[in-house]
């Protein structure tokens, strides 16, 4: 395994040297912060209507008072709360798509600098590659998925209402942006991977790693209006749900990563 | 008889209906400098991979010390090998010593940093370990990828076109340090499009275009294709002295200025014999040469037996 961490180490070394890939995850990470501050602190500043006051939210805030750690907030904490836990599974789009950055820059990267071949002549194993890769993509996407958590926590922790950052830190936040962030942006840059098998670009495979980032916004649709809820239980099923695709695409990744496909069919 | 290094038994690759490699055999003896030749599309690369064991041939084997190369046996038995790539392929954003310390670890050797070192030290190029591999000139990129696939000390080292697009010194200091490795007592497969190249460093030559067309020392192919013919260079004007070897017997007589060619193939008259008949007739003779076809001719020759080879 130690050409496995020799590689990881190439590939840290070497993300050192180009951090703009970071840059989508930043404007991930800005847009998940600045829309609950819009919906929640901003809006009612300017028009001076409290959430609270809002016929359409009472029903929902009703629903989330149910939770005791929510008792003893003030109405307007309680639908900041309830805003900034929803808009939490936005901040899941950062790790995914620094991931996929990553994942399909290095390996398409390695394709048009044709340095992949001088690593194959090497004992490397296929897994032991796939490996070094893999690390080298997720171990960023969870240094991203810290950081962009802390963004956010320091953001409420600013501008929310008293109460709201202590609600906000607690299992079911660390459950989906630090258990559900990763597992989703391996599957990510997983996938990237092996799109990277079959295109040329960087840009085509992160476009087809779409597929993944959708599901995140109907997430957050599902829990506005079609009342989904993150509950602790749910989170767990999705995590157990992310890691069986994770190693259906591991299975499949190592197939598509062998020598010889590598060799005489990626042009 | 030393055993040989690495042997190629029968191999054959298809990639779909195109038959890229056909029935190619053929061994490497330690400390010896083995040519590949071949136009483009001949199955070189293909070969090298194939040794490598970076791709399976569809029929034949190779053995790497008498050990049998197979899926499992590979990763091991590439520890032994050295591949210089077509490009050389290093990591542009990294330094050409965090690029060597990769593949030193990559190998698993002991103080990696210790073996950096001393490559860059051994190929000339620590002044320039820090810089980032993308800032470096083509011959010394070349340089650092052959310093590279040569960290672990390989056995054998194979060398894809390792002069490819270099300056004539540039070059040169890749075939002086090709020499340097067989010196150590490594054997090199080169694979070159460069004859000249390969006149000067190869022991033995294999040439390819789908299937070996020949194998064997330079000289030995020189005298399978061309008669040995001798160039006597004279003071004066050597137009007059043909009559003298066509009567001794030499029907193979030509003039090219002061010089005559003489083939000596069919004759029963030895070169000693040539030059005093030519000194007796009143020739001021001032050399007595060999004369070599280069191997470009023999190559051609070989690749298009009907035609003209120069």
């Amino acid at each position: 395994m130690s050409r496995a961490f020799a590689l990881l180490g190439k590939e840290l070394a070497d993300l050192r040297q180009n951090l703009a890939l970071f840059l989508p995850a930043l404007i991930v990470t800005v847009v998940a912060i600045f829309m609950p501050v819009m919906v929640a602190v901003i809006v009612p500043a300017v028009t001076g209507e409290r959430l609270s006051d809002s016929g359409d939210i009472e029903i929902a805030l009703e629903m989330y008072k149910k939770d005791p750690v929510m008792r003893s907030l003030d109405p307007e904490a309680a639908i900041q709360a309830y805003v900034f836990q929803y808009f939490l599974v936005m901040l899941v789009l950062a790790p995914i798509t620094s991931g996929m950055s990553v994942a399909a820059s290095s390996v398409i990267g390695e394709k048009q600098a044709r340095t992949l071949e001088p690593l194959l002549v090497t004992p490397i194993t296929t897994l032991e590659l796939l490996g070094g890769k893999l690390l080298g993509a997720l171990l960023p996407s969870l240094f991203v998925a810290v950081i962009s958590l802390a963004l956010y926590l320091a953001v409420v922790a600013a501008v929310a209402a008293h109460g709201v950052f202590g609600v906000l830190l607690g299992p079911r936040t660390l459950g989906v942006v630090l258990l559900i962030g990763p597992l989703a942006a391996m599957v990510a840059l997983q996938l990237a991977i092996c799109v990277s098998s079959r295109v040329n670009d960087a840009r085509t495979a992160q476009q087809l790693g779409i597929f993944v980032i959708l599901p995140i916004p109907a997430l957050l649709l599902g829990q506005m209006f079609g009342g989904i809820e993150l509950t602790g239980p749910v989170i767990l099923w999705i995590a157990l749900g992310l890691f069986i695709v994770n190693i259906g695409l591991m299975w499949f990744a190592i197939r598509l990563f062998d020598r010889e496909t590598i060799l005489t069919r990626w042009k | 008889m030393p055993s040989a290094v690495l042997t190629a038994s029968h191999l054959s690759r298809r990639f779909g209906d195109r038959l890229a490699l056909e029935d190619v055999s053929f061994t490497l003896e330690p400390g010896e400098i083995f040519a590949l030749l071949g136009p483009n599309g001949a199955g070189k690369t293909t070969t090298l991979r194939i040794l490598a064991g970076l791709i399976a041939p569809s029929t034949g084997s190779v053995e790497i010390d008498g050990q049998p190369m197979s899926p499992q046996s590979a990763p091991h038995l590439r520890s032994r090998i050295g591949f210089l790539t077509e490009a050389p392929g290093l990591w542009d954003r990294l330094t050409v010593r965090d690029n060597l310390l990769v593949y030193a670890r990559m190998y698993g050797l002991p103080s990696p940093g210790t073996v950096v070192d001393e490559a860059l030290e051994r190929f000339e190029i620590r002044d320039r370990g820090g810089d980032r591999a993308a800032q470096l000139s083509k011959g010394l990129k070349q340089r650092v990828a052959l310093a590279r696939s040569l960290l672990h000390r390989p056995r054998i080292a194979m060398l894809d076109e390792p002069t490819s697009g270099l300056d004539p010194a540039s070059a040169r200091e890749v075939r002086d340090l090709v020499l340097s490795l067989r010196a150590q007592g490594r054997t090199i497969l080169l694979c070159t499009h460069n004859l000249d190249e390969v006149e000067r460093v190869a022991d033995r030559v294999a040439v390819l275009s789908r299937r070996l067309i020949a194998m064997g020392t330079p000289a030995s192919l020189r005298s399978k294709l061309f008669a040995p013919r001798v160039r006597v260079t004279l003071s004066q004007s050597a137009e007059p002295f043909t009559g003298v070897l066509r009567a001794a017997g030499l029907s193979d007589v030509s003039v090219e200025g002061r010089s005559l060619l003489i083939g000596i193939a069919n004759s029963t008259m030895a070169t000693p014999d040539v030059v005093r008949r030519l000194v007796e007739a009143g020739a001021g003779v001032e050399t007595v040469m060999a004369e070599e076809p280069p191997l470009e001719d023999v190559y051609l020759k070989l690749l298009n037996p009907g035609g003209e080879a120069s």
